[in-house]
């Protein structure tokens, strides 16, 4: 960390405007980047520069400004005080002094524009930032049929503001803080300062404080891995959303959500396995309908996990079958084993789904029709599979597909082939044995101090009531006691 | 400064349900869940044991094997289930690891098995048990350890914590 030492070292502005260039030069490039430019200017006979990043910044407001500066000339005579009068000459909001070089540079690389005086030793910043960017756009990952349509973007600011948008409380906040030696990323936390547990709050703010890397170009991602050090479980930590009105909903719960500079998605702790299986979609319809899309959403999950598994053990062992649905079961004789039959089909679901992240759209629907029709079909006809093992792999792939998040889908998809494997050796016990382990496993995380099976275990009857029951908004008067929040209620209580 | 006074107030968390209140209901959901995954294994015949055991030491009418036997079964589960999950709270709330509920688990597994044996006709004696129902039963009674056990211990641990919190906010006047 010798480098970074030196890199803290507060050298002041320099008193002279060429003293800045010539470190300018040596340090940051002016002259060999393309991108880094500084103007300069004569002002009462002074000379007045301003550095600039050319994709970052704002042309039209520099031109304002540079309007505005050399109006200067024309209009005072003493040059006394002379940064005084350029400061109240600058047409912008938002200006502010700094006094070292480091800052200089580490805001002119931001986009801002910083301007300094001949013999001043200060500099003034400028925001006229103005990043390459989308427009908000309803995510692709958390469609809904009603409800508003736009998601967060690249830019932090724009996921700020719409947050705020949402939020209009006095006691929101957004903590800023920056990431990364050389990326230096913005990182923000947001929550609700009488509502989120400090504990919490403290922890994460900790825990981002310490990270120590050159850049986060995978962004909250990154800053998760740090957050949780989850090793190689594959279950997802925490909940991730690229919607502004979910983050809103949870900072109102008492969450802390953190965003970061050039993702479009944000994380949300701490967060359980019962999150993960929430969907704006559910709180849009009425309790009971948004209730009975929950339940199809459980049995679709229940389906990805445990239907292939038990449909093998039924397969090994037909004994175990009640009489009534003593039908199960392969009816013809196959060279195939079922097992490499079960696998052979699940990892060509998983071929697809890989190969559809990054196919265009069009090759991806030509491609979706021939696994569909063709490979499922003809692999039935030359014999390599069992009318029933397309049956089940198929179901338990829709049922992962109806798991809300995305994380947890693959994660569960994972779970699934290890109770293969399971059943595939030690039959019976291998299943009942597997998902015992699973759940134990499971109840033994905790993310952030938070049990990752609750409100199921550790049990909290008024909690799964509501997972299991959506319940409508104005019955709902008491936030989740699992983000131990310092105001429990949303409501008063009559 | 009386705004911050009751804001405090606001912060002390109403609980919502008290203590032994949760023990017993989770006691009986524990039982009545865990009882009735048990005897969907039983019709999977992952166990020859089916919950209606537990009626066989009385000779009530033959409903005691149908479908109201079944329910009837599940039920009494249940409310066995509140006295083992009173017991787990007297003796074994402090400790916080999930091990001590599935260490808890496996006793009542022992207990039921080998020393309560005798009472229900319906479970054979345990070296005449096929070796899946053992893994079966050992299995839920661990998951019903691990439910009870690890419910009102954490439940305990956040009382414990909730009370520190609160013994803290009326000393230290930063924290708002």
């Amino acid at each position: 960390m010798a480098q970074r030492k030196t890199k803290e070292d507060k050298t002041p502005i320099f008193e002279s405007v060429h003293e800045i260039e010539k470190y300018m030069k040596n340090r940051v490039g002016l002259g060999e980047s393309f991108d880094l430019g500084v103007r300069k200017l004569t002002i009462l006979r002074k000379d007045v520069h301003f550095y600039y990043i050319n994709g970052l910044t704002d042309t039209n407001y520099i031109i304002a400004i540079i309007e505005g500066l050399v109006g200067i000339n024309d209009s005072e005579k003493l040059s006394a005080n002379l940064f005084k009068i350029i400061e109240n000459r600058l047409r912008h909001q938002s200006i502010e002094h700094i006094k070292t070089m480091d800052e200089l540079v580490d805001q002119v690389l931001s986009g801002l524009i910083v301007v300094v005086g001949e013999g001043e030793g200060e500099g003034l910043v400028i925001d006229v930032r103005s990043y390459p960017g989308r427009t908000p756009q309803e995510p692709d990952t958390e469609k809904v049929v009603r409800g508003s349509r736009d998601g967060y973007v690249e830019n932090i600011i724009v996921n700020t503001a719409l947050t705020r948008r949402r939020i209009r409380d006095e006691r929101l906040r957004f903590e800023i803080m920056r990431v990364g030696e050389r990326s230096k990323t913005d990182v923000a936390i947001g929550f609700i300062k009488d509502v989120a547990n400090k504990d919490l709050v403290d922890l994460i703010r900790k825990e981002i404080k310490a990270i120590e890397i050159d850049g986060i170009t995978m962004a909250d991602k990154t800053v998760e891995e740090f957050l949780l050090k989850q090793g190689y479980n594959p279950f997802p930590l925490v909940r991730y959303t690229e919607r502004a009105d979910v983050a809103a909903a949870h900072l109102l719960e008492g969450h802390v959500i953190v965003f970061v500079d050039t993702s479009p998605s944000v994380i949300i702790t701490p967060t359980t396995y019962f999150h993960h299986l929430q969907h704006v979609e559910e709180y849009r319809q009425s309790p009971a309908v948004g209730t009975f899309v929950r339940w199809i959403r459980f049995l679709g999950l229940l389906a990805s996990v445990v239907l292939l598994p038990l449909w093998f053990l039924f397969v090994l062992e037909p004994s175990l079958l009640p009489e009534r649905i003593a039908f199960i079961g392969p009816n013809e004789e196959t060279n195939v084993p079922v097992i490499a039959q079960l696998f052979l089909a699940d990892v060509g679901i998983e071929f697809l789904r890989i190969a559809a992240i990054h196919t265009p759209t069009p090759l991806s629907t030509a491609m979706g029709l021939i696994a569909a029709v063709l490979i499922g079909q003809i692999a039935i006809d030359v014999g390599l599979f069992v009318p029933e093992v397309i049956l089940y792999v198929s179901l338990s792939a829709i049922g992962t597909y109806t798991t809300p998040s995305y994380e947890l889908s693959i994660a569960n998809k994972i779970l699934r082939l290890c109770l293969l494997v399971a059943v595939a050796i030690f039959h019976t016990p291998g299943l009942v044995v597997g998902l015992t382990l699973v759940i134990l496993l499971l109840a033994s995380i905790k993310s952030l101090n938070t049990p990752y099976l609750w409100p199921f275990i550790p049990f909290s009857p008024v909690a799964l009531t509501q997972i299991l029951i959506r319940r409508s908004m104005p019955g709902s008067k008491i936030r989740p006691s699992i983000v131990q929040t310092k105001n429990r209620y949303k409501q008063p209580v009559k | 400064m009386a705004e911050e006074k009751e804001r405090l107030e606001q912060d002390q968390r109403e609980k919502p349900m008290s203590f032994m209140a949760m023990v017993v209901i989770t006691g009986l959901v524990g039982g009545i869940l865990w009882s009735g995954l048990a005897y969907l294994a039983y019709v999977f015949n992952f166990t020859e044991i089916r919950p209606n055991v537990i009626l066989e030491p009385w000779t009530i009418g033959a409903w005691k094997e149908g479908w109201l036997g079944t329910l009837i079964s599940i039920l009494l589960i249940g409310a066995i289930s509140i006295v083992a999950a009173l017991i787990y709270y007297a003796a074994l709330r402090k400790f916080q690891s999930i091990f001590v509920g599935a260490g808890y688990g496996v006793a009542l597994f022992l207990l039921v098995f080998f020393i309560l044996n005798p009472i229900f006709p319906g479970i054979s004696p345990f070296w005449d048990l096929e070796r899946n129902t053992i893994i079966t039963s050992i299995c839920f009674y661990i998951l019903f350890g691990v439910f009870v056990g690890y419910s009102i211990s954490y439940e305990a641990q956040e009382i414990r914590g909730k009370t520190e919190d609160e013994k803290k906010a009326r000393t230290d006047p930063d924290l708002t």
